[in-house]
């Protein structure tokens, strides 16, 4: 499709329509062939965005802008920064339009690799767009990307053992600590977190008001050792030491495989986890499906599994690490008129009320409600307003790819002094947030 | 076998590496020892047969976890209590990894690369291989050790020289561009593999049969050829494997979603992320697929590797 | 054919080894080797230019998006040598590469041995085993094994308590160095025990029965004709397959990368491969992985050049 399409671009319009028009149904029927029509492309990271939903995006843009066609070409999350390095710097082979990991955002803003959308930000929603999301897609002032969709993490636990044990929900962190702390067994983690898990260990540190890097006139400096980021570590390494039975050296841990019953009812490995909301999905008791197969129903016991927001140190929620993407156009692309008329689409009000109804959390705030009224939607929506994201720091890029909270959340875990482990962790990671 | 206390001949013993000659005339077969040694030849060999089964069934334990794994449901996948028996086996897997195009199209374009891989390997580094153990020229040695060094630079950190290359000469998600780059990751090996084969046929055989009339380059099809062929198929199994599971290479080189190849399709199913986890039964599914091809490739060629050509020709 | 094959099975040892003797036109090698140049030219001459001059520039992701590069000398081979971090990877990987090539040919070598030993139907079903081993697609090989060795599901552990080694309940395989390499190194052996066998079985089917017959009859135990006569035999094979693995084994990437996804000592289980990534994609440090890349390259032609020219003197005689 790449190489029909640069080639043709330098040759004549009309060829980009005939030669597309075999691979794309439907759209060529007409061919009015005015000057700027072209063939533009859309990344979309994995799955996550359903057919529907694609549709709706390839059939509107090329309503509104006859001539034009779109496609989309779906990428996997774990080649995204290695596809974006090279294809985005060659105008002859760049997609328009890209999605792109929140966190992954700085790396690219930073460098200029995506074109200025200020001039569109109060057209595509302005302030009603996720702030957090917002910020870290800027780069000096100028908004590079955008939010499109976020996902929010939060309690999972099981009702019953709380309940066995005498035990509500939390109102605050120290509540949540000593619950779970004392469901603990040999056999059973109270809440079940992995020693190098610092995305969910995070919360703590932003919970009692502490950051992981500030900024001051362009430079980044790790503030670990900050009185409220520490309060935050020992907070979690408490909780760790006193309710997690996960080695460690564990992160990214399946932890909803934890919450279900074992084999022939045996008890579940934990009594909470935190989790993304579809989690939910994999947890619950079997159950056979339209066709026949074994699934898991879905926590369909609601007197048996439950969920909550994280509590905050004083009671309301805890700030929450969200996943989720942003969107861009690429500096080099051809066609920015045409990708900025896609945006107008992702950004339309049909288009995110959609997000909502599938279950993704829409970038523009004024359409959360349609996610849904149930017990997950609501609590989706409350955490994702109190997320937080990781700093939005040029050489942020380095700090993950180098393992370097895992290493450090794996120090506190194994029980190290963390005034000690902050302040030497400071040193390292604050040159490596500055790009050198 | 009775006879290992007594000193072994001179002769035998002393023998340097490359004088043994393979083929003698089959009339000299002797008899072997006493009639008990024979039993106990029969029970060593039952017993080593025996062994040879528990490590095949030791080495494919790995692929039938796949298999099973691919067949459970997923809320069975990773149990406390492992499943070792597909008792409630469902082919969903396989349903919702081959729904859509994806796979076809995959197929497609793995065969077509894998293809031209395999075939231009062997012919590159066959003449290369009998240049270099069948000459003596000028360069000689530089070029055997710059194959050699070649492979040695590691791969990790050519993928923007591997993307500049293609995008400037056009063969971006094409199966021209990723074949070249993979006969070259290739040939260097073959090349040397096919060297060691190529050195262990003497070359008096290949003189003899000259003597007897045969011109040089069929001498060298009769003779060193056949002898060649079990190397060939290895290279070739190798060359086949190596085209068929790359993927970081055809990461850069096929962005388009519609120039994937099977590893790239078997990525999508990899990815977890804010909306989705992995459902592990269908990367396995997935993944069963993938090795299917391969296994029937080797059962196409493996026949040949050990009975047809060698002894037929050698013998005949 | 049979006829001038004729000749004493043990060959006289004092005869001097062949020589090619080949008068042909002078041109005809270099013919046969423009296929192979070419290719590698066209595949590997541009990435390899491309990383000497890299690693002689500043090149980020900056450059990369079109800044001009700056010429900075060997600032970028002095920025990497003095890193503490890699002097510890390059110890680590020299050893796990050595354990690692050791390990899987003499494994190899045995299971070719195995096979030329048992009946044909026998053979081909260990064939078969060893290459479903070899076929599947390493992503599933990888998590699999990650699976069998899971500290709370792991087939391993639910064994060793079946066999009552209470203490492996729950035991993290990953967390220490020690043990991750352990589990690294029956992957990457399984995963490459199969191309070894299988070629150096093919290199024992050049080795003919009567040669061996011959042996036997005079009297040599199966020991002695193994090492006097099968072994040197298909040495030129056995030779190449060391090397190579020796060369593979140090390059190890994916297999580590996978293995730590999902939890392990990171910075302490890091082979030159993960160097290299995390140097390079991870932190856009383009200039330092090219830099680190030619280093390894040339390390590489260090740990090997005695062999090397073991190989080519040999070749020479």
């Amino acid at each position: 499709m790449k190489i029909v399409r640069m080639a043709a671009v330098g040759v004549a319009a009309a060829l980009v329509l005939t030669a597309c028009s075999s691979g794309d149904d439907g759209s060529a029927t007409g061919g009015e062939e005015t000057a700027e029509a072209a063939e533009i492309t859309l990344w979309l990271n994995g799955a996550d965005t359903p057919d529907e939903l694609r549709e709706y995006l390839t059939t509107t843009f090329e309503e509104e802008n006859p001539g034009s066609t779109l496609v989309i070409e779906e990428q996997d999350w774990a080649d995204v920064v290695t596809k974006l390095t090279t294809a985005l710097p060659d105008a002859a082979n760049t997609p328009d339009v890209v999605e792109i990991g929140n966190t992954q955002s700085p790396t690219f803003t930073t460098i200029g690799a995506f074109r200025d959308l200020t001039p569109l930000y109060e057209e595509l929603g302005g302030d009603d767009l996720l702030p957090s999301f917002v910020e870290v897609g800027k780069a000096e002032g100028k908004n590079f990307a955008l939010p499109y969709y976020f996902g929010s993490r939060y309690m999972f636990y099981r009702k019953d053992l709380w309940s066995a044990a005498g035990m509500e929900p939390p109102t605050t962190l120290a509540e949540f600590a000593d619950a779970v702390t004392a469901l603990r067994t040999d056999g059973q983690s109270g809440f079940a977190i992995g020693g190098q898990d610092w995305r969910n260990g995070i919360s703590w540190v932003f919970a009692n008001g502490g950051e992981l890097a500030t900024e001051s006139g362009g430079e980044w400096t790790s503030t670990l050792s900050d009185p409220k980021t520490i309060e935050g570590l020992e907070q979690w390494q408490a909780v760790y030491q006193g309710a997690s039975n996960v080695p460690a050296t564990e992160r990214d841990v399946a932890y909803w495989d934890f919450l279900n019953d074992g084999a022939d009812g045996a008890a579940p490995a934990a009594a909470t986890i935190m989790a993304p909301g579809w989690a939910r999905w994999s947890i619950g008791d079997l159950t056979t499906n339209d066709e026949g197969e074994e699934v898991r129903d879905g926590m369909a016991d609601t007197e048996k599994f439950g969920i909550f927001a994280l509590p905050g140190a004083d009671g309301g929620l805890a700030p929450v690490f969200a996943g989720g993407s942003n969107i861009a156009i690429s500096a080099t692309s051809e066609h920015p008129e045409l990708s900025e008329n896609l945006l107008r689409i992702i950004f339309s009000p049909e288009y995110q009320q959609m997000l909502g109804e599938n279950g993704l959390g829409p970038g523009n705030s004024q359409y959360v409600d349609a996610l849904g009224e149930d017990e997950f939607a609501t609590t989706m929506i409350e955490t994702a307003a109190a997320s937080k994201l990781t700093p939005a720091a040029p050489g942020w890029a380095a700090v993950e790819a180098a393992f370097v909270y895992e290493e450090l959340f794996q120090a506190i875990a194994e029980g190290g002094d963390v005034t000690e482990l902050a302040a030497q962790y400071d040193e390292r990671i604050t040159p490596m947030l500055n790009g050198r | 076998m009775s006879a290992t206390t007594t000193g072994v001949p001179g002769p035998v013993a002393a023998q340097p590496a490359r004088s043994g000659t393979p083929a003698l005339p089959t009339a000299a077969r002797t008899r072997r020892g006493a009639p008990g040694g024979r039993t106990a030849r029969r029970v060593r060999r039952a017993l080593l047969g025996l062994l040879a089964l528990v490590v095949a069934a030791v080495w494919a334990f790995p692929v039938y976890w796949m298999v099973l794994s691919s067949v459970l449901p997923s809320a069975r996948l990773r149990a406390s209590t492992p499943t070792f028996l597909p008792t409630s086996a469902t082919l969903a897997n396989y349903r919702s990894v081959l729904d859509g195009d994806g796979f076809g199209s995959a197929l497609r374009m793995s065969l077509a690369i894998t293809g031209v891989t395999v075939v231009a390997v062997l012919a590159f580094a066959f003449l290369a291989a009998l240049a270099i153990s069948r000459f003596r020229f000028r360069g000689r040695l530089t070029f055997v050790v710059a194959v050699l060094f070649v492979q040695m630079l590691p791969a990790e950190g050519l993928f923007i020289a591997q993307y500049k290359m293609l995008s400037s000469t056009n063969l971006l998600n094409s199966v021209l561009g990723v074949s070249v780059l993979y006969t070259a990751a290739v040939v260097p090996f073959t090349i040397w593999m096919l060297r060691g084969f190529v050195a262990g046929v003497p070359i008096e055989l290949e003189e003899a049969a000259m003597v007897d009339g045969l011109s040089r380059t069929r001498a060298f099809l009769r003779i060193t050829f056949p002898l060649l062929a079990p190397g060939l198929v290895a290279s070739g199994v190798y060359a086949f494997l190596q085209a068929w599971n790359e993927f970081t290479v055809a990461l850069v080189a096929l962005p388009a979603e519609s120039a994937r190849t099977l590893p790239l399709w078997l990525r999508s199913f990899l990815a977890s992320s804010a909306n989705r986890g992995v459902d592990w039964g269908e990367v396995m599914a997935a993944s069963t697929l993938i090795a299917v091809p391969v296994i029937v490739f080797f059962l196409i060629v493996q026949g040949r590797m050990t009975s047809g050509l060698v002894s037929g020709a050698v013998k005949g | 054919m049979t006829s001038t094959a004729a000749r004493p099975a043990p060959a006289p040892a004092a005869r001097p080894a062949p020589r090619p003797r080949r008068r042909g036109p002078r041109l005809t090698p270099y013919a046969l080797l423009v296929p192979a140049v070419a290719v590698l030219a066209a595949g590997l001459g541009y990435p390899l230019f491309w990383q000497v001059v890299t690693s002689l520039q500043e090149f980020g992701l900056a450059q990369q998006f079109g800044q001009p590069p700056t010429f900075v000398g060997l600032d970028n081979y002095a920025r990497i040598f003095t890193d503490d971090r890699l002097w510890a990877v390059v110890v680590r990987s020299i050893v796990f590469c050595l354990v690692n090539a050791f390990l899987t040919v003499g494994t190899g070598v045995l299971l070719a041995l195995l096979m030329k030993a048992v009946h044909p139907v026998v053979r081909v079903v260990l064939q078969v085993g060893l290459l479903l081993a070899w076929a599947m697609p390493m992503v599933a090989a990888v998590t699999v094994w990650k699976w069998l060795f899971d500290w709370r599901t792991g087939v391993v552990n639910w064994l060793l308590v079946q066999l009552g080694f209470d203490s492996y309940a729950g035991h993290a395989w990953l967390a220490q160095p020690l043990s991750f390499f352990f589990v690294a190194t029956v992957i990457i052996v399984w995963m490459s025990v199969p191309f070894v066998a299988l070629s150096v079985y093919a290199a024992l089917t050049q080795v003919s029965d009567e040669v061996l017959e011959a042996a036997r009859i005079d009297g040599a135990g199966p020991s002695r004709i193994l090492w006097h006569i099968t072994l040197p035999l298909v040495r030129p094979v056995l030779s190449i397959v060391l090397l190579l693995q020796i060369i593979w084994d140090l390059r190890v990437f994916a297999q580590i990368k996978l293995l730590q996804d999902g939890g392990a000592p990171v910075s302490e289980t890091n082979l030159l491969g993960n160097f290299i990534y995390e140097t390079g994609i991870g932190r856009q440090d383009f200039a330092g992985a090219a830099a680190v890349s030619i280093f390894v390259l040339a390390l590489t032609v260090l740990l090997s050049w005695p062999y090397v020219r073991s190989l080519l003197k040999e070749d020479a005689r």
